[in-house]
């Protein structure tokens, strides 16, 4: 796979602030085809800072998520990505010893606003975890769970919804015949499309994954990948990874992120081949990691 | 929305009513015991705890020989117990063939649910006429002759009384240690077990100086807790205790303890003296049962924190 | 090597591992023994009698449908009363409030109660239930036995709620669920068999227990499906006709006896079968 360099608008200070970057043009070898259209500031961070009591995890994060886009984060064990990933649905304040700073905006919308409501911030935002969590109900059940928590449909309706999203996921051919059995039936690739169908059942606008492939096989791995390209035309895909390879496949941005800060932000062709930081440049080539 | 939020407001308070209502439940029960006590410790003073008068006639009562049998049937069943207990949880986790422990693992702890009543008509009918003819004369020619000890052993052979109790309580007793031991025996690291066998030690010394300095603060717990369940059981003792209000020396001699008193005599107090008097007797079993627990509460907490655990 | 000192390690090796291997099978023994003796004498009891008549008067024949009755209603009433509470209560320490002053106060009193002696508990519902309705009653018997299934029901609860892993609760309220349908819609199914088990093991302890009946419910020896009245019970009939002089009395204790026994076995093989189920299932 070659990388070609294109001309394009990068930041020269060391610390990216918000960019309006235009189209990455990639080779037509590339997995998905790309949208000819701009790409739109989804979700925009400011200042972002996040405590673990009175450590300081998150050191001022500023970056923005593009609609239609996915957006790796990458970086060492313990760097707080997938710390930033939950403060985008807010799942940490589940956790009293945990809060944040700063501005998150979606579509405008400061979601860290206490006056926010939770579970309809979650219901536009939706994640996928690390390890397969089905529910223990049928599989049918697992992706109506979301649906009807916001919406009262007809049984045909429900079911169209339920197909819908099934066939999303890569996974309604292998399930169409058991929807009533246990969703914990299902292998571990099968169970982590199947929470990715539960997830996107609901429309939401953002979609967080959080290292979703880490815990399967390599040819489940492939597949989620595969799942992710296709999803990415109608959602903003923001995605933690630790394996640097599906970041240079699956995304069109990525962040490098190191000890709580985020240490370049750039369109994944530049962070691979040319990165700015040499930090950066140590973890992709592996000297740290 | 709002109802989202009226749901999760409403599911908290219910949930938290309920557990204050334990705690409340608690409070009544000390409450009602205390209150029903008052005519009592009114009548006696506290005399009442040391005296070793039983006359519903006269109306003068005493707690003493009802304390002394409590304590002394309880004392004697955890000494016979637990040994007995250590030997099987020994058994269960050093000796017995894999395919053989969840089996016999499984019989021990169906002798804990084997319920006290049934106990109860085994030792009436089965045990104490066993012991009557064979154990206690034998105790009695054994060691009932040896000088000023022998007075435990002394007296008629009744087969009904404090040494079968005891015996009763340790059998209901001793699955429940058993198990509770077997546990905390397993959850000794593996590793460290074998490091000690590795060094030549043999099984014995291995359960001494490894596993069970290793499992004490689980063993403790365990025994308390055993002790407490021997301490307020009721209908296995009153059938075979004897029910006699005095104290007597002899370990062969029937008896009394709380609880047999109250099963067998409150349905039959009709005035208010002898029943505060049977109530007082509650509230005194259960000061006993709490300071059993708050002493195994505090006795594991040092273990705990001396380990820094 | 000192071969004086390596043969008496041996020695007291093998008294210790004999010992050990005697203290198990005298257990085995008396267990044994136990059920032999009920089999040997509550068999004979057991009849179509044993099941369709009432407790007879002294020598008489007869049979204890009023008093299994009695015990089954019961049971029913204060696993009914107890197992909500408990659950209830076993959520709040679960889910809502893990470590506060609160949590571990309810905790410690929850131990308190589950070790009470079941003697005091029937005091107890003797001065609040009995003493004001001026008689015995079914209901107070299913009171005081409710207050032995609760503690029972939020230890078990409890413990099989705080097993549930944190992911399953996250992925759920990251869909949205407000935290009560989390709990109730996901938590609970989750954990479900675990807590039914307790449930089970409830039901079996109190299925047996006397003492808590003997003033609150009390007996009755007629038929009676009357809860505001003193109540038939297995337990207290058992008592009663067991230290009667009557020969047709006590053959009836036995078979009672013989059948709270086998029910009560029961119950726990099908816990301990519930219980490996689930972990099969996973």
């Amino acid at each position: 796979m070659t990388f070609e360099i294109t001309p394009m608008e990068t930041p020269s200070r060391p610390r990216p602030h918000l960019i309006n970057v235009p189209a990455p043009e990639r080779e037509s070898g590339a997995p998905a085809d790309q949208p000819a259209e701009q790409p739109v500031a989804k979700a925009e961070i400011k200042d972002l800072r996040f405590y673990y009591r009175d450590y300081e995890a998150l050191k001022g994060i500023n970056l923005a998520l593009h609609d239609k886009r996915v957006t790796a984060f990458i970086g060492p064990s313990g760097c707080g990505k997938s710390t930033l990933l939950r403060i985008l649905n807010r799942i940490y304040q589940l956790y009293p010893d945990q809060r944040a700073t700063g501005q998150v905006l979606v579509d405008g919308q400061d979601i860290l606003d206490p006056k926010q409501d939770l579970n309809l911030l979650r219901a536009r935002i939706g994640m996928v975890f690390q390890k397969p969590t089905p529910f223990p109900m049928s599989i049918y059940d697992n992706i109506a769970f979301g649906i009807r928590l916001y919406q009262r449909l007809g049984p045909r309706e429900l079911d169209e919804r339920v197909e819908e999203a099934l066939r999303r996921a890569a996974l309604w051919d292998e399930v169409k015949d058991k929807l009533r059995e246990s969703g914990l039936s299902l292998s571990g690739g099968q169970q982590q499309r199947l929470c990715i169908a539960r997830a996107i059942a609901v429309k939401p606008e953002i979609l967080l994954l959080d290292e979703p492939a880490s815990a399967l096989d390599p040819i489940s791995t492939q597949r989620i990948e595969e799942l992710i390209s296709e999803l990415k035309s109608d959602y903003c895909i923001a995605i933690v990874t630790h394996n640097m390879q599906q970041a240079a496949r699956s995304s069109d941005y990525t962040a490098f992120m190191y000890l709580g800060q985020l240490i370049e932000f750039n369109t994944t062709e530049a962070i691979f081949t040319h990165p700015k930081e040499r930090q950066t440049e140590d973890y992709i080539t592996g000297r740290f990691g | 929305m709002r109802r989202q939020r009226l749901g999760d407001t409403l599911f908290r308070a219910v949930t938290r009513s309920f557990a204050l209502g334990v705690l409340l439940l608690l409070g009544a029960i000390i409450a009602s015991l205390v209150a029903g006590s008052i005519p009592a410790f009114h009548a006696f003073g506290l005399g009442f705890l040391f005296s070793t008068a039983w006359n519903p006639v006269k109306d003068a009562f005493g707690a003493l020989p009802a304390i002394y049998g409590t304590l002394i049937t309880s004392l004697l069943a955890m000494m016979l117990a637990v040994p007995l207990a250590f030997g099987i949880a020994i058994f269960l986790t050093e000796l017995c063939p894999p395919l053989l422990r969840r089996p016999i693992g499984t019989l021990i702890e169906l002798l804990a649910a084997i319920p006290s009543i049934i106990y109860g008509i085994w030792g009436l009918f089965v045990l104490a006429p066993v012991l009557q003819s064979t154990l206690q004369p034998a105790l009695i020619d054994s060691l009932g002759a040896i000088p000023y000890f022998g007075v435990l052993f002394a007296g008629p052979p009744l087969g009904l009384g404090i040494l079968t109790a005891s015996i009763i309580l340790a059998v209901m007793v001793l699955p429940f240690i058993a198990s509770v031991s077997r546990d905390v025996f397993l959850t000794v690291p593996p590793l460290l077990r074998e490091s000690a066998y590795a060094m030549g030690a043999t099984t014995s010394e291995v359960i001494r100086d490894i596993i069970i300095p290793h499992s004490r603060i689980g063993i403790v717990g365990g025994v308390m807790l055993g002790l407490g369940r021997a301490l307020g059981e009721t209908m296995a003792v009153t059938f075979v205790i004897g029910n006699a209000h005095h104290i007597k020396a002899s370990l062969l001699a029937p008896g009394t303890t709380i609880s047999a008193t109250l099963a067998n005599e409150f349905t039959e107090a009709v005035d208010q003296i002898y029943t505060s008097s049977l109530v007082a007797l509650g509230l005194i079993l259960f000061v006993i049962t709490l300071i059993v627990l708050a002493l195994a509460n505090y006795m594991l907490w040092r273990m705990g924190s001396r380990e820094g655990a | 090597m000192d071969a004086m000192l390596y043969r008496r390690r041996a020695a007291t090796n093998y008294l210790i591992l004999s010992l050990s291997f005697a203290a198990t099978g005298a257990g085995l023994l008396v267990l044994f023994l136990i059920m032999w003796s009920l089999l040997r004498n509550g068999i004979p009891a057991l009849g179509f009698d044993f099941f369709t008549q009432n407790t007879p008067p002294p020598d008489r024949s007869g049979g204890l449908l009023n008093a299994i009755y009695g015990s089954l209603v019961m049971t029913a009433v204060a696993t009914a009363v107890g197992t909500p509470v408990g659950i209830l209560c076993g959520t709040f320490l679960a889910e809502f409030s893990r470590s506060s002053k609160l949590a571990m106060t309810v905790r410690f009193i929850n131990d308190i109660l589950l070790s009470a002696p079941s003697i005091v508990i029937g005091l107890f519902v003797y001065e609040v239930m009995v003493v004001p309705m001026g008689h015995f009653s079914g209901w107070a018997g299913s009171m005081a036995l409710a207050i032995l299934v609760v503690p029972v029901v939020v230890r078990t609860s409890e413990n099989m709620l705080s097993l549930v892993p944190a992911c399953l609760r996250e992925a759920a309220f990251a869909l949205g669920a407000p935290q009560w349908k989390v709990v109730v819609l996901v938590v609970y199914r989750a954990a479900m068999q675990g807590m039914l088990t307790g449930v089970l093991l409830a039901v079996a302890r109190i299925a047996g227990e006397t003492a808590p009946l003997l003033f609150t419910a009390l007996n009755n020896q007629f038929w009676s499906s009357n809860m505001n009245g003193p109540m038939g019970n297995l337990p207290v009939v058992i008592f009663q006709f067991a230290l009667s002089p009557y020969a047709d009395w006590q053959r009836l204790a036995w078979g009672g006896a013989l059948l709270i026994t086998l029910a009560i076995l029961s119950l726990n093989i099908i816990a301990r079968f519930l219980a490996n189920w689930s972990s099969f299932e996973k």
